[in-house]
């Protein structure tokens, strides 16, 4: 029996690893691929003592930070199925096949991508509708593609797009981009870029594969939400609007808000079920950002050997 | 366990998942091509011609064709057990 299965490996998992490779914890660190949600950011700005890195670059660091620590053990392709409560702790059943038990548990599963939801965008994944700006951008070489978003995210995939797109749309669905405005300044000084704020998409259409999208123009009327269906003719639409927590596996044993998040006590991440810690975007935190997440996964860490060491 | 299958990874220099693909087939030592739909317009053609989508990396191994880094999938196509 481990002392501790830390579930997930992105900056929440991962810097909890490194605290228990440190504290000498027996734990296992089992995960479906170690980098993180922007391991696929082409560029991240604001990871404290980095001016600029690319997310594949940054989830590498972190992935050799972790491994320094000798005897880590450290498993990709594993996504947990379940858990159940046994004597002393608890048994996790990965998708694999695969279960392990532990006396407790870190979920920092963090989360997928949140999709829009609406007719067409199903039909079309990855026949025009896109989730990854890094990996697909170059399939839409001087094509016409949409970025449906407003953060970070969004803004980064439009400078992404817009290196090989002859045409970018970023369409945004509020009045406001939520990303940062130093992101925000430079798209808006690139000619091949449109701004559509107040553009709420309501359809992704096509025959074998994308062929535009409609969406319902609110610029004249954005505090009541009318307005005009209009069309756009386009070849791809890349979806950046956010996550939805990987939470499933932990069924009923935690409590989670409407939203499916697991609800912790944010001073030291634990979750309802005593023996079970969870951090980063798979909670109910309101910042979704890798320095929150990569800090709530160290908080967890040393509540977890406080409560090892027969503490609280 | 070799397999005795063609492997081919359609790529994009910088798509993290086809690097993790890579990255799995040097740790199991599974020999594989590489083409970099990026810039090969042919093999970004083929690409979308044997998996009727746009999405990579696209793994051809044998005659199967998997799209992204599924790695039950490739498991299984290339025989592997764990």
């Amino acid at each position: 029996m481990y002392d501790l299965i830390i579930i997930g490996g992105g900056p929440a998992g991962i810097s909890a690893g490194i605290y228990a490779a440190r504290k000498k914890i027996k734990f296992l660190l089992a995960t479906e691929t170690l980098g993180g949600q922007s391991a696929v950011a082409s560029e991240i700005q604001n990871w404290i003592g980095i001016k600029s890195i690319s997310g594949f670059e940054l989830a590498k660091k972190m992935e050799e930070h972790l491994m320094a620590h000798g005897g880590i053990e450290a498993e990709e392709g594993y996504l947990a199925e379940k858990v159940e409560k046994i004597s002393g702790g608890f048994k996790i059943t990965f998708k694999n096949g695969k279960s392990f038990e532990t006396k407790t548990i870190l979920a920092t599963t963090g989360g997928r991508r949140r999709r829009l939801g609406v007719a067409g965008e199903k039909d079309f994944e990855n026949k025009g509708v896109a989730y990854c700006s890094t990996c697909d951008a170059p399939m839409y070489a001087k094509k016409t593609v949409a970025i449906v978003g407003g953060g970070n995210a969004a803004l980064g995939a439009t400078k992404d797009l817009s290196v090989y797109a002859d045409k970018v749309y970023l369409m945004v669905r509020s009045e406001n981009i939520k990303g940062d405005p130093v992101l925000f300044e430079e798209i808006k000084k690139d000619p091949k870029i449109e701004i559509l704020l107040n553009s709420e998409v309501t359809e992704v259409f096509g025959n074998d594969f994308v062929e535009g999208v409609k969406y319902l123009d609110k610029k004249d009327n954005p505090s009541t939400g009318s307005g005009q269906v209009k069309e756009l003719k386009l070849d791809g639409v890349f979806v950046e609007i956010g996550s939805v927590p990987n939470s499933e596996f932990l069924g009923e044993l935690v409590k989670k808000n409407n939203y499916n998040e697991v609800v912790v006590d944010h001073g030291n991440q634990k979750t309802s079920c005593e023996g079970i810690w969870a951090a980063g975007d798979i909670t109910d935190l309101p910042y979704r950002q890798n320095n929150i997440s990569a800090s709530d996964g160290i908080k967890a860490l040393l509540s977890i050997k406080d409560f090892l060491n027969g503490g609280k | 366990m070799h397999t005795e299958k063609k492997v081919k990874i359609y790529s994009t220099p910088t798509c993290f998942y086809c690097i993790k693909a890579k990255e799995f087939f040097v740790k199991n030592k599974i020999k594989y091509e590489e083409v970099n739909v990026a810039t090969d317009m042919k093999a970004r053609e083929e690409a979308v011609r044997k998996s009727h989508q746009t999405g990579v990396p696209v793994i051809e191994i044998g005659h199967e064709v998997i799209v992204g880094f599924d790695r039950m999938a490739i498991e299984q196509a290339l025989g592997l057990k764990n």
